[in-house]
């Protein structure tokens, strides 16, 4: 009796699995592995962008397949390799994460598919982490294709700095004293999430005179003099004026939301949560670049590249890129960054009408790009996850009060040379 | 031992195949996806592989003990031997430095979940083992968390550990606590954080094998014990807890078990801990297999944390299996 | 055996002691459950009204956007496109958990059999090798399993997610347990009627092993219910189950924690084994009670 039921729902089980089975399809499929990152209905549009697509071409199947973060996508991408899976045509991952992909051979340079005529169009700083020399020939191949960018913004709540007689903070003085003059109980006068710290902290290094790397994959500036100051000068917000919580700051998630609510006056934060904090703050909301030392305005790039996988045959490959093309025309940037906050990565979108309506009703936007020509190359180099847990430790340490930010620097350097050494 | 009628005889005697196709559909499951990756993984242990560094050839020594200079790929792959083992358990190299900090952090943490969520189970089982209407909500109450996603569980204690207004913050702060708050990035006390929270989903799951036990104590112990006028306190250190003994072995199993082999709060609440010092074995292997793409590393402490967890629960099983034929 | 009501056998605490243990009881149960009851208000708050000092629980109002938003943004529950029913996490997370407890409820009454009915040589031996089930970290073997479910040509289906588990060493080790409790005489009655092995086992050892058997059934569902690292690896688009729904809600990392949405995920996805145990909560522990595990 009970066996009977037992071997009743095993069966049933066994059928739906081998109905569950996908039938095979004619048309070339271009498959992509996608990071979900932002809770606008990102998959919604990018279906969309597949439907229209579709519709304009046949014989192509745009198969958009999500996953969690950045490193999912890349383990997954990884892991299916390794074990000969199925390949995807193309994964959106951290444009950082070149050499780490390249070197794995898990993707494959666009040379033989972007003109530079098609290069020309984006924002230059887009590239600065698409370009690796594999070949060892002297000249970079081309690995990334911007598509999911944004930068480190400072927010400031316009308001707030009206009411206090104060003006946008210009250098690294005036925001100092703004976000002293702006502490009150309630409320912090800024926040820089600082748990995980270089991407915030690289515009104070760059508006101090150094960014923490160059061109090069192999070279790092940690113990540079400009370098320290700005790691000093985040000890100094807490310890000499008393604007920002003591130490580490292990807020990255809570962060727009207080500085939406009024909890903060001032946060260092991505650009992708500006939708965000435009849709729930009741203030009005400013954003620069970081100031810089001696005045400036300094960021930093951020966020994804679309990269071609390596090992898929011609025909797909040649498919994939088609739909990039597509996909990276002006029309879509700017609809695509209208729909979620990322930037629109091609220079040409800006004259669209749909762009300058938007960038009329969201002045911040033309703020947010304009400084785009001070933005700095995001930190990558070679074994880069070895490489940042030797930054991360130091910057930790001094925050943590443990060390200064000279002795910290100097053996950041150190370290990070030492793990460079077998590549140079 | 009596020899019974249905049992077939071996030494010298027909042997039935009937048992081994019993026990064939689960072991063959077994080996598939257990045994013969594991001896892949041992394989691996012995290979230098950095898939994430560049086919480039260097007069290297690899950076590993007792390997030779020579021109070589400083991807790999290369077979280096036992030198992963060789510099793990040296103190001097970077993976001796790692594999003694893990190993630490990993038992430190074994011992006081184990033990925490296991006395806290058998408090648990004490206080719901009894009649009263309310009592299955209490059961809930304390059992709900077992079946929580971890990664859930983690999220929400990742909230509750927000400085300043987290309510295990504010609930610290209500008995006066004035020290540092940011718990899951805080190197003294990332590691506390991640066993407050396993102790919190595990206490709960162990109780119920408490519970069960304590269904299938002798009532005339007791019974004579009350006659003797024992307190409560007495009858549970000498009768209860004595009689419990198999149950707090098996449960001791599963418990070290689940606290070596589950690192899911690991990856929502102390991954941003950069520096390591609250990195648990399984979350370092993790790690160094698909963060730093370290493979011979990964794969060599991967064996050494199968050896550990072969010894600590055969020695469990042994004494427990001793226990029921001494009884026997 | 044991009985069906609940007692109070062991350590029954003293009358002036009594309200002491239920405040014991009531204190530790309300900090168990703060939790989730925290999770379940927030789920119901409005997304825009931001957590902050002081205000952590009610919002302005109470909501279900968050659910709304929840199930737009990640397919948990079927919909209906074309007259058809689309692919969710729902159907397959139940596709893997049930077709994996199903396969167990049948390998491990076997396996579990043989180690007790029978004495044969390498017992031991196969024994602790099933055990080592238990001990080897199914995280440290993802690799090289995921190579095997490839050349099973099994990627992406909820088969892949399920098959690692189809022998069970922690079932096996509870089910031997379960089956040496059965009194000899019972099995030696039998022995004599002329019972062929299957008779034995499914007349005289099954019967009283049957809560063993829920109890572990249970833990099994519960168990893969939740498992995460391995279905991340071995499913595409096809066959992912409702822990891939959560992961897009907990990484949100551009904007910030949106605690409300991972809080309304999570819920989604724990609900119906937090309602299935809130109705059989008595018949659950009383199978564990009775399963003889000690």
């Amino acid at each position: 009796m009970k066996n009977r039921r037992l071997i009743i729902v095993f069966v049933t089980f066994a059928l739906l699995l081998t109905l569950g089975v996908v039938q095979a399809q004619d048309a070339t499929v271009v498959q992509i592995f996608f990071p979900i990152a932002v809770d606008s209905p990102v998959t919604e549009i990018l279906n969309g962008y597949a439907e229209a697509y579709e519709a304009e071409h046949s014989g192509v199947d745009i198969q958009w397949s999500f996953e969690g973060g950045y490193a999912d996508v890349k383990n997954r991408l990884l892991t299916v390799k390794e074990g000969g899976g199925d390949l995807p045509a193309l994964a959106i991952m951290l444009a950082t994460d070149i050499y780490d992909l390249v070197n794995a051979e898990a993707v494959q340079s666009w040379d033989a598919f972007a003109s530079d005529e098609y290069l020309a169009d984006f924002t230059p700083t887009w590239l600065s982490n698409s370009y690796y020399d594999y070949d060892g020939d002297g000249t970079g191949e081309l690995y990334g294709l911007p598509f999911q960018r944004s930068t480190v913004l400072l927010y400031y709540n316009a308001d707030l700095l009206d009411e206090a007689g104060l003006s946008v903070p210009a250098n690294w003085d005036e925001l100092a004293s703004a976000a002293q003059a702006l502490t009150t109980d309630a409320r912090e006068g800024i926040l820089i999430p600082n748990s995980w710290p270089y991407w915030v902290f690289q515009p104070f290094a760059a508006g101090a005179g150094q960014n923490i790397v160059s061109e090069s994959d192999v070279d790092v500036f940690f113990d540079n003099e400009g370098v320290i100051s700005a790691l000093q000068y985040w000890v100094d917000l807490y310890q000499v004026y008393g604007a920002t919580p003591d130490g580490v700051q292990d807020n990255w998630g809570d962060a727009p939301g207080l500085f939406a609510d009024g909890a903060a006056a001032m946060i260092v934060h991505s650009s992708g949560s500006l939708r965000s904090i435009l849709s729930n703050a009741d203030f009005t909301v400013g954003v620069s670049g970081v100031p810089g030392k001696d005045g400036g305005s300094y960021t930093v790039t951020g966020g994804g590249n679309l990269y071609l996988v390596a090992g898929i045959d011609d025909a797909t490959a040649q498919a994939a890129w088609d739909f990039v093309q597509w996909l990276t025309e002006p029309a879509q940037t700017v609809d695509w960054s209208i729909q979620t906050g990322y930037y629109n990565t091609r220079d040409s979108g800006f004259e669209l009408d749909a762009w300058k309506e938007y960038a009329e009703a969201n002045p911040q936007v033309d703020e947010s790009r304009a400084m785009l020509d001070s933005a700095v190359r995001e930190f990558s180099v070679q074994s880069l996850g070895d490489v940042r847990n030797v930054l991360h430790t130091q910057i930790l340490a001094v925050l943590n009060g443990e060390t200064d930010p000279a002795a910290a620097m100097a053996a950041a350097q150190e370290g990070a040379d030492a793990i460079l050494a077998i590549f140079k | 031992m009596a020899a019974h009628p249905w049992t077939p005889r071996w030494r010298g005697k027909r042997v039935s195949p009937l048992p081994y196709l019993l026990i064939l559909p689960t072991l063959a499951f077994v080996v598939l996806f257990t045994i013969y990756p594991t001896f892949q993984v041992i394989r691996s242990s012995q290979v230098y592989y950095h898939p994430n560094r560049p086919d480039r050839t260097r007069e290297s020594d690899l950076n590993l003990p007792g390997v030779a200079v020579e021109s070589r790929s400083i991807r790999g792959p290369h077979d280096v031997g036992l030198a992963y083992f060789r510099a793990m358990f040296d103190p001097t190299t970077e993976e001796g430095t790692i594999f003694f900090r893990v190993l630490g952090n990993t038992l430190v943490y074994a011992a006081v979940t184990v033990s925490a969520s296991m006395a806290l189970a058998f408090l648990f089982a004490m206080l719901v083992n009894r009649a009263a209407k309310w009592i299955g909500l209490a059961r809930i109450a304390l059992f709900y968390p077992t079946m929580l996603p971890m990664v859930s569980a983690a999220t929400i204690w990742l909230f509750f550990f927000t400085p300043d207004y987290g309510l295990f913050n504010s609930a610290l702060q209500v008995f006066g606590y004035t020290g540092p708050q940011n718990w899951v990035i805080n190197k003294d006390l990332a590691l506390g954080s991640l066993m407050i929270v396993a102790i919190w989903k595990d206490a709960g799951y162990l109780m119920i094998f408490y519970l069960a036990g304590m269904q299938n104590l002798p009532s005339e112990i007791y019974e004579a014990a009350d006659l003797d006028g024992a307190s409560w306190w007495v009858k549970t250190i000498r009768i209860t807890l004595p009689l419990l003994r198999r149950t707090t072995l098996f449960v001791s199993v599963v418990a070290i078990i689940s606290a070596f082999q589950n690192i899911d709060h690991a990856l929502v609440l102390t991954y941003q801990l950069v520096s390591g010092e609250a990195d648990l074995l399984l979350y370092e292997i993790y790690k160094q297999r698909f963060v730093l793409q370290n493979y011979g590393f990964a794969n060599a402490l991967t064996v050494v944390m199968i050896l550990l967890l072969l010894v600590f629960t055969l020695s469990n099983f042994f004494l427990s299996e001793r226990s029921t034929e001494a009884r026997a | 055996m044991s009985t069906a009501s609940m007692s109070i056998r062991p350590a029954k605490p003293r009358s002036y002691s009594k309200w002491f243990v239920n405040a014991l009881t009531i204190v530790l149960c309300i900090l168990w459950a703060i939790p989730i009851l925290w999770a379940i208000v927030v789920s119901l708050r409005p997304r825009s009204d931001a957590l902050g000092r002081g205000d952590i629980w009610f919002g302005q109002y109470l909501t279900t956007e968050s659910y709304q938003i929840v199930n737009e943004l990640a397919p948990f529950f079927p919909r209906i496109e074309d007259g058809r029913l689309t692919g969710s996490y729902y159907q397959n997370t139940l596709q893997y958990v049930l077709t994996t407890l199903g396969v167990q409820l049948i390998t491990i009454p076997l396996a579990a059999f043989a180690f007790v009915h029978f004495e044969f040589p390498g017992k031991k031996i196969l024994f602790y090798l099933i055990l080592s089930q238990m001990m080897i970290p199914t995280a440290s073997l993802l690799v090289p399993n995921f190579v095997t479910i490839r050349e099973m040509g099994l990627y992406d289906t909820t088969l892949a997610i399920a098959i690692p588990y189809f022998g069970s060493a922690f079932g096996t080790f509870l089910m031997r347990q379960a089956f040496l409790e059965v009194p000899r005489e019972l099995v030696e009655a039998g022995q004599i009627d002329g019972c062929r092995w299957y008779h034995l086992l499914w007349h005289v050892y099954l019967p009283p092993s049957r809560p063993t058997l829920i109890a572990f059934g249970l833990v099994s569902v519960s168990f893969h219910w939740n498992s995460l690292l391995w279905p991340l690896v071995v499913t595409s688009d096809n066959a992912r189950p409702l822990t891939m729904g959560l992961l897009r809600f907990t990484q949100l990392t551009d904007i910030g924690a949106q605690w409300s949405l991972i809080m309304a995920a999570t819920l989604i996805i724990v609900a119906p084994l937090l309602l299935i145990f809130l109705v059989f909560q008595r018949q659950f522990i009383q199978s564990f009670m009775h399963s003889g595990i000690k």
